[in-house]
C-alpha cells in the first residue's frame, strides 16, 4: 500500500485553544480510514486542515510527498462532502453536480456524460432539473455526495454526512458509500461520532478525543484492545442518549436526575450519554426511565432486549429474558452513565 | 380571527386616510377639469393629459431617470465593496462601522443636503484649506449629494443578505476548484441578487422622486420631475397637471419595479 496523506507533529491552536495536539497519522491509497471522536474533539478541524480550509500552527501534512500547504484549497485533488451539504440553492440538482467539472473548463458533452453516470451512481436519475429546496434530507445527501465524486478526486473528505438521516436510511447510505469506495478507489476519510458507523465501514479507526489521537488500528483491533478506558467507553455496541448536565456530578436523563461520575461540562448542559447494553439492570416497573419491552433475541450468551422509551430504543444485554409487553424499568449505576459534550 | 380583524380597523381608517383617498383624489383631478378652487360642475376630460408634451416636462422626466440609473450604478459599485467587505470583516469593531454607516441616515435630509449645498459654493468653509468647490448647478453635485443620501440604502439590504450567507457555500465553491474571483461571480454575487434588487429599489425610487436635493444643489437650474410636481401643487396651483405628472410617474415607477424584481430569483437570472 502506498502512504498518499502524510501529517506529521501538526498542531492546531484557536486563539490560545490548542485544539490539534502533535497529531501524527498517514493514510493510504484506497483506505477507508475514519476519525472517530466525541463531539468537539477537534474531528471537523483536522478534515478542514486537509481539505486547505484551515491553516495548521506547526508540523505538516504531506500529499504524495509534497507540502500540501503549497497547493492552494481549490487546487487540491481533494473533495469535500460538508455536514450541512452545502449544495448551492441558486442551482439545480444537474448544475450543482456539474459545477466543479465547468470549473475545470470541461467539454460540455463529457460534463454531460458524467453528471448523469454520478446521477446514476447515487440513484437519482430524472432529478437533474429539479429545486435543491424541493428534495428531502436523504436525496439532498445523495447530490452532495455526485457533486464530490463526480470529480473523481484523490481523496473523499466526509463530514459526518449521515448525521441528519433516520436509522434506516442511514444504513442503507453507509452499505452504499462503501459499495462505492470499493468500486472507485477513492480514499475516504470519514468523519463520525457514532462508533458503530466507524466499525461497520472503516477499513482503519483513529479514535480522538480533545485533540489527541487516542489510537489508531482496524475496527476489530479497537474494539477487542482498547488502548485505555475512554476508547473501551466509547467502543462498542451502546446506547446514546440526549441528556442535560444539571451540574457536576449530576447529568437529567429522560426528565430523570443520576448521580454520575462526570464533571467538568458546566451546569444546565445539553449533553449525550452513552450506556453501555451490559450496563443496564431491568428491574420490574418502579419510577425512573420506564419503557415497554417490544424485542428479546437471544444471542447465545446473553438476551438482546429492546425497550422503547417513548420513541427512544434502548439496547440491553442480559443474561436474565424479559416477557415482550411487559412494562420495566432501566436502572444503572453511576459509573455506567458516560457523558459526552453535544 | 374576527377579534384580529377589529384590531387591524385603525390601520385601515389610517391607510384609506392617507393613501387611498389622496390616490382617488389624484386619480379624479387628473382626469377632469375640476378645479380645487372652485368646487362645483366639473367634466371628466383627457385634455389635461398634453402637459406631457411640454418639452420642460419631457426634460424633466429624462432627467429623473438619468439621475436615478446614475446614481443607483454608482451606489451599486461603491455599496457592494463596502458591503462586502463588511460583511466578511471578522473585526470586533464591525458593529461599530455599521452604526456609522446607519448615523447619518437618522439626521435629517434637509439639514444635510444644505450641508452639502454650502460646501459647493464658491465660497464655503473649505476655502480654509484653500478649496474652492463651486460645484453648485452642475450635474455632479447633485450625484454627490444623491449618492451621500441613499447609499446606505443600497449598502443595508446587500450586507445583511451576505452577512447571513451560509460560509460552508463559499467553501464548497473552492472546494470544487472554484477561484476566489470564480466563487464569487458564480456563487456570492448570485446568491446576494436578493439583497442588491432591494438596495436597488431603495436608491432608485426616492432618487427619481427628489425634489429638494435637485432645487438646492442645481441652484434651480437643472429641473427634476419632483421640481415640477412641486411648483404645480405649491406654486402655480396647478392640481390638475401636477395629479397627472405625478400619476405618470407613478405608473413608470411601478413598470420599473416590476421589471426589477423579475430577476430576484436568488439570481438564477445571473448564471
Ligand atoms: N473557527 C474556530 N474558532 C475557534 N475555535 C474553533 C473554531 N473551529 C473549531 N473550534 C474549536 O475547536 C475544537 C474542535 O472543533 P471541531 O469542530 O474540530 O470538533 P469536532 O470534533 O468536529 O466536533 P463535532 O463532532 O461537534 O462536529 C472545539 O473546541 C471548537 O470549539
Ligand atoms: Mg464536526
Amino acid at each position: 500500500m502506498k502512504k498518499l496523506i502524510d501529517i506529521q507533529n501538526l498542531v492546531k491552536q484557536f486563539d490560545d485553544q490548542v485544539v490539534l495536539n502533535n497529531i501524527n497519522l498517514y493514510i493510504n491509497e484506497n483506505e477507508f480510514i475514519t476519525l472517530l471522536g466525541p463531539s468537539g474533539c477537534g474531528k471537523t478541524t483536522l478534515l478542514r486542515l486537509i481539505g486547505g480550509f484551515e491553516t495548521l500552527d506547526e508540523g505538516k501534512i504531506l500529499f504524495e510527498d509534497k507540502n500540501i500547504a503549497d497547493i492552494p484549497a481549490h487546487k487540491r485533488p481533494i473533495n469535500t462532502v460538508f455536514q450541512k451539504y452545502a449544495l448551492f440553492p441558486h442551482l439545480n440538482v444537474y448544475q450543482n453536480i456539474a459545477f466543479g467539472l465547468k470549473m475545470k473548463k470541461m467539454p460540455k458533452e463529457t460534463i454531460e456524460q458524467e453528471v448523469l453516470k454520478a446521477l446514476e451512481m447515487v440513484k437519482l436519475k430524472g432529478y437533474e432539473s429539479r429545486n435543491i429546496k424541493t428534495l428531502s434530507g436523504g436525496q439532498q445527501q445523495r447530490v452532495a455526495i455526485a457533486r464530490a465524486l463526480v470529480n473523481k478526486p484523490k481523496v473523499l473528505l466526509l463530514d459526518e454526512p449521515l448525521a441528519a438521516l433516520d436509522l434506516k436510511l442511514r444504513q442503507d447510505m453507509q452499505y452504499e458509500l462503501k459499495e462505492m469506495q470499493r468500486a472507485l478507489g477513492i480514499t475516504f476519510i470519514f468523519v463520525t461520532h457514532d462508533q458503530e458507523e466507524a466499525l461497520t465501514m472503516s477499513d482503519t479507526v483513529v479514535v480522538m478525543n480533545e485533540g489527541h489521537i487516542l489510537q489508531i488500528g482496524t475496527p476489530i483491533d479497537i474494539y477487542n484492545e482498547p488502548k485505555n478506558r475512554f476508547v473501551a467507553s466509547f467502543i462498542g455496541e451502546s446506547n446514546i442518549l440526549p441528556a442535560t448536565m444539571i451540574k457536576d456530578y449530576k447529568v437529567n436523563i429522560l426528565n430523570t436526575e443520576y448521580t454520575c461520575v462526570d464533571h467538568g461540562f458546566g451546569e444546565q448542559t445539553p449533553v449525550e450519554v452513552v450506556i453501555r447494553p451490559e450496563d443496564i439492570e431491568l428491574k420490574p416497573a418502579q419510577g425512573g426511565i420506564e419503557g415497554l419491552v417490544t424485542d428479546v433475541i437471544f444471542k447465545g450468551v446473553h438476551y438482546e432486549i429492546i425497550v422503547m422509551v417513548g420513541t427512544i430504543e434502548f439496547i440491553i444485554h442480559s443474561t436474565l429474558s424479559q416477557t415482550v409487553g411487559t412494562q420495566v424499568s432501566i436502572t444503572f449505576e453511576p459509573e455506567a452513565i458516560h457523558v459526552m459534550r453535544r | 380571527m374576527k377579534k384580529l380583524r377589529a384590531l387591524s380597523f385603525p390601520y385601515v381608517m389610517w391607510m384609506s386616510l392617507t393613501i387611498v383617498l389622496p390616490m382617488a383624489l389624484i386619480l379624479l383631478v387628473a382626469f377632469s377639469d375640476l378645479n380645487i378652487f372652485r368646487l362645483g360642475s366639473f367634466t371628466f376630460t383627457l385634455e389635461g393629459f398634453s402637459v406631457l408634451r411640454s418639452p420642460v416636462i419631457t426634460t424633466a422626466i429624462r432627467n429623473s431617470f438619468r439621475f436615478a440609473f446614475i446614481v443607483t450604478a454608482l451606489c451599486f459599485l461603491i455599496g457592494y465593496p463596502v458591503a462586502y467587505l463588511l460583511a466578511r470583516s471578522t473585526s470586533r469593531h464591525k458593529t461599530l462601522f455599521v452604526t456609522f454607516l446607519i448615523l447619518p441616515v437618522w439626521s435629517n435630509m434637509l439639514l444635510r443636503i444644505v450641508a452639502w449645498e454650502r460646501l459647493f459654493f464658491p465660497n464655503s468653509i473649505l476655502n480654509m484649506f484653500g478649496i474652492s468647490l463651486n460645484l453648485i448647478g452642475t450635474d455632479l453635485a447633485i450625484i454627490i449629494g444623491m449618492i451621500s443620501m441613499y447609499l446606505p440604502f443600497m449598502i443595508f439590504p446587500i450586507y445583511s443578505v451576505l452577512d447571513k450567507m451560509d460560509q460552508a457555500l463559499i467553501e464548497a465553491a473552492i472546494d470544487l476548484g472554484a477561484s476566489r474571483v470564480k466563487t464569487f461571480f458564480k456563487v456570492t454575487l448570485p446568491l446576494s441578487f436578493g439583497g442588491v434588487v432591494s438596495g436597488v429599489i431603495m436608491t432608485m425610487l426616492p432618487a427619481m422622486t427628489a425634489f429638494a436635493l435637485p432645487a438646492r444643489l442645481s441652484g434651480g437650474r437643472t429641473l427634476l420631475i419632483g421640481n415640477i410636481i412641486e411648483d404645480y401643487f405649491m406654486r402655480t396651483a396647478n392640481f390638475n397637471a401636477g395629479s397627472i405628472v405625478s400619476l405618470v410617474m407613478m405608473v413608470l415607477m411601478i413598470v420599473l419595479y416590476l421589471w426589477i424584481l423579475r430577476f430576484d430569483k436568488e439570481g438564477e437570472t445571473l448564471i
